[in-house]
């Protein structure tokens, strides 16, 4: 039961006999007076349960796009239904208005609809719709909240995908589609065709020339069908703030990229994300469901406090991988997780597959490092250097070890590694 | 109404191929559920929960309101207040009480001066246990009801305007601790034959007026006093101890007290208090309430509906909040910021240069083209070569003695960094 303002009005309006009948019988007779009205109101009330509430949510929506989730109400009782209706969602769900007045008569429904403008990656479970339903005096009301199941799933963002069309046209530029002809290592040959002024005279096949009247010349490509497994670490390194996310964003912004250009390069990339155990699995997407499969299992990913288990991680790497392939490592270059962690077993990982540790760093280091304004800005500097060192150290000797590094800010992590990607394939290492 | 939307097929990749669910596809997919209603209760479900909950609370509540209701019965209203006839403390006069009743003397107690002055008048014994409290005009008023006064150590104002001026204090203290005879032919004071006393003693100043137990250095004054005026008999005691639970078995101080207050069958037991100011008989007019129109309490309380009132409609929300999960993030450069201050707590001006030093050596190093591997005279070469700087001074700057105090690790920090921005950058 819940009163509303004009209850506490009908209550103050009981100042008048008081102070024409000053007797502390009054005072008793004029409360008793509004309960029974607050309790004949609430008496004459529809039931708030006796309405049927259908929610439709879209299953999932890109971060900061706007989408909207229905309420369908419908008053299965006997009684008109006057009261105000909350569909509570998370406050990252961005659900501005969420209260509705509604005057339903008996048997009809009504479409509620609440905005939504998520602001936070990962599923959003929405909360309670709450039923207030008034009296024909609006003095009392009855309230019930009720579990109406919805979930949105927020998609990242992919706010790199504006650096696909370059990356793509740099593909194709290494495809035999263009116009340059690219031969070296890691190409295979794709077709004879006529020569035509201005082609490399080194790609003139003469045997095949000879059967014809016409100067031939090969045409080369780029290897395909290569696999590429891309590994998110999702342990405690990536809970790290850079900027004004935690490292797994610019993660998973440079793992998307990366699966969408390696999907488009003809490759087969799969995708897991590792802790101590396995958090997320993309195998066998292919073309058109590739990215949203991507999307999909990358959403709801979280980081854990937690140690990552990198021998736990590598034999993760075997079972998914028989062949060689370009294993990406989506992780950090903090010295002491990395010397602890991934350089006692990135020997294994090296043996067999070409291995690519992506980390972001901090924006905030260059800021330390330059700053030089008192003796405790350049302590903070000295700190950094420092570290940048012991990072440039780790560096050369995951290099050493045969793996290739890309550290870079969060929000360049996805265009080099995707430079990183096109170089080892134009180099035929993948 | 409840038709399930057919999930539509995912359309092919667009031209960016990214396919990210709705926005980038064009994609669709509702997740609908059955309709629910109500929350799977009744109202007797919601009853009996409701009081599974309330009932344990309601039980403790009910059994310190049970406690507390009985300690209050089962304990007789006990007074502090000393000649207070309900008061059995040594300084009390319980006792007295008591064996008066027993003897049929009606004795009440009142602690208002109104309530005194309603019940007091001629033909009844009046006892003001303290005028100290009592405002002059409640004095008067006492005086006017006509009732026998026994007085317990009266200041001169009251002794005026009992006796009419018959009588005075004395201020004849350090009467000690001898039995004073009574030494006068008052009835009751020839009973109670010796007395103690060692109050201020009084002096009369008429033949009305008998004063009686005479101090023992100043014959002229006594502890006890009586004014026969008419048929109204005056009597005034100057030592509480006559009352007194702890001293009125002695000597004859029983005696004196039941005859002094046993003359009328109705005996008025007054013990004034500080709180209140009232004269007349009517009983209104008293404390902070006077100045104040009497429906003023009344209007408080409608007031106070009130309040519950708005409270109950302010404080019932529209659902439970919602909480929100929120993401572990910790600062990243929190390390690097924790190991600065570390070198700045331990003054490690030396690791702090050194760390600098590197860290420029390297960038150079890089700039310059040479190994990181390399020995450090040929990187001094090498920057003397790039920047034209004197041999020694870039020795100095990249290898020379950790700085003295902060303000030199300051100036060798800026040294390096112009050194490092002479150093061409391709």
């Amino acid at each position: 039961m819940v009163v509303t303002w004009r209850t506490a009005a009908l209550t103050a309006l009981g100042l008048v006999p008081v102070l024409v009948v000053p007797t502390p019988g009054t005072v008793l007779l004029w409360t008793l007076v509004v309960v029974a009205l607050c309790g004949i109101d609430v008496a004459l009330a529809a039931s708030p349960r006796q309405v049927a509430v259908e929610r439709r949510v879209p299953g999932s929506v890109r971060l900061s796009e706007r989408t909207t989730s229905q309420l369908v109400l419908t008053n299965v009782a006997r009684r008109r239904l006057r009261g105000l209706v909350r569909d509570a969602w998370p406050p990252s769900a961005g659900a501005d208005a969420n209260r509705y007045e509604i005057d339903l008569p008996p048997g009809e429904a009504t479409r509620l609809t609440t905005r939504l403008v998520p602001t936070r990656r990962g599923d959003r479970v929405a909360d309670r719709v709450t039923i207030r339903s008034f009296g024909p005096l609006r003095l009392a009301a009855r309230q019930v909240s009720l579990q109406v199941p919805g979930r949105l799933r927020v998609l990242p963002e992919f706010a790199s995908r504006r650096h696909l069309p370059s990356r793509l046209a740099r593909l194709r530029e290494m495809d035999g589609r263009a116009a340059v002809q690219v031969r070296g290592e890691g190409t295979e040959f794709d077709s004879l065709r006529e020569y035509v002024i201005g082609d490399d005279v080194r790609s003139i096949d003469w045997r095949a020339s000879a059967r014809r009247a016409d100067m031939v010349v090969r045409t080369w490509r780029p290897e395909r069908d290569r696999r590429v497994l891309i590994v998110i670490d999702t342990a405690r390194t990536s809970a790290a703030r850079l900027g004004d996310e935690p490292r797994l964003d610019a993660s998973i912004e440079a793992a998307l990229l990366l699966a969408a250009l390696a999907g488009r390069a003809g490759d087969r990339v799969e995708l897991i994300a590792y802790d101590r155990t396995v958090r997320a699995r993309v195998a066998g997407a292919a073309g058109p469901r590739l990215m949203p499969a991507m999307a999909d299992a990358l959403a709801p990913l979280t980081p854990t406090l937690l140690e990552t288990d990198w021998p736990g991680l590598v034999g993760a790497v075997h079972e998914r991988l028989s062949q060689r392939a370009l294993v990406v490592l989506l992780s950090t270059l903090d010295p002491a997780a990395v010397e602890s962690g991934l350089l006692p077993v990135v020997g294994q990982l090296t043996q067999s597959h070409q291995v690519v540790l992506a980390a972001a760093h901090d924006p905030q280091v260059a800021d330390l490092l330059a700053a030089r304004d008192s003796a405790h800005e350049v302590y903070d500097a000295a700190a950094a250097a420092r570290t940048e060192l012991e990072r440039t150290a780790v560096t050369t000797v995951l290099r050493q070890r045969g793996a290739e590094v890309v550290d870079a800010l969060p929000e360049d992590l996805a265009p080099r590694l995707a430079d990183t990607y096109l170089a080892l394939k134009a180099a035929g290492r993948l | 109404m409840s038709v399930p939307a057919p999930p539509t097929a995912p359309s092919a990749g667009t031209a960016l191929g990214s396919g990210l669910g709705p926005g980038a596809g064009g994609r669709v997919v509702s997740t609908v559920h059955e309709p629910v209603t109500g929350d799977g209760t009744t109202f007797a479900s919601r009853s009996r929960s409701r009081w599974r909950s309330a009932r344990w609370p309601l039980v403790v509540l009910l059994s310190i309101v049970v406690v507390a209701v009985l300690a209050a019965l089962s304990r007789p209203p006990v007074s502090s207040i000393p000649l207070a006839p309900d008061n059995p403390s040594p300084q009390g006069a319980q006792a007295l009480a008591r064996v008066l009743e027993d003897q049929g003397v009606r004795v009440d107690h009142v602690q208002r001066v109104s309530a005194a002055v309603s019940k007091a008048g001629p033909g009844t014994t009046l006892l003001v246990t303290s005028d100290v409290e009592l405002l002059p005009e409640q004095v008067d008023v006492l005086v006017a009801t006509g009732a026998d006064l026994v007085l317990v150590a009266p200041d001169q104002y009251t002794l005026d305007s009992a006796t009419g001026g018959a009588a005075d204090v004395a201020y004849s203290w350090g009467g000690g601790d001898a039995v004073r005879p009574a030494g006068c032919t008052d009835v009751d004071a020839v009973a109670a034959e010796g007395i103690r006393s060692s109050g201020s003693g009084f002096v009369a100043d008429s033949p009305d007026a008998m004063v009686c137990f005479p101090h023992p250095d100043e014959p002229g004054s006594g502890a006890y006093l009586v004014v026969q005026d008419g048929d109204r008999r005056v009597v005034a005691l100057d030592d509480s101890r006559t009352l007194a639970n702890q001293t009125i078995g002695q000597d004859g101080h029983a005696a004196l007290a039941l005859r002094a207050l046993g003359h009328h069958e109705d005996l008025v037991w007054l013990v004034p208090d500080y709180r209140d100011f009232s004269t007349g008989a009517d009983g209104v007019g008293t404390g902070i309430a006077a100045l104040l129109p009497p429906w003023v309490g009344v209007v408080g309380l409608q007031l106070l509906v009130v309040t519950i009132a708005v409270a109950l409609w302010r404080g019932r929300r529209l659902g439970p909040l919602v909480t929100e999960d929120l993401p572990v993030v910790v600062r990243a450069s929190e390390t690097t910021r924790g190991r600065g201050r570390l070198y700045r707590r331990a003054r490690s001006r030396g690791h702090a240069a050194a760390g600098l030093r590197a860290a420029c050596a390297d960038r150079v190093a890089g700039r310059l083209g040479i190994p990181r591997s390399a020995a450090a005279p040929a990187l001094v070469d090498a920057v003397v070569r790039a920047t034209g700087r004197p041999a020694d001074q870039v020795a100095h700057l990249l290898y020379g003695p950790p700085p003295a105090d902060d303000a030199a690790l300051l100036e060798l920090a800026r040294h390096l960094d112009q050194m490092e921005s002479e150093v061409y950058h391709p």
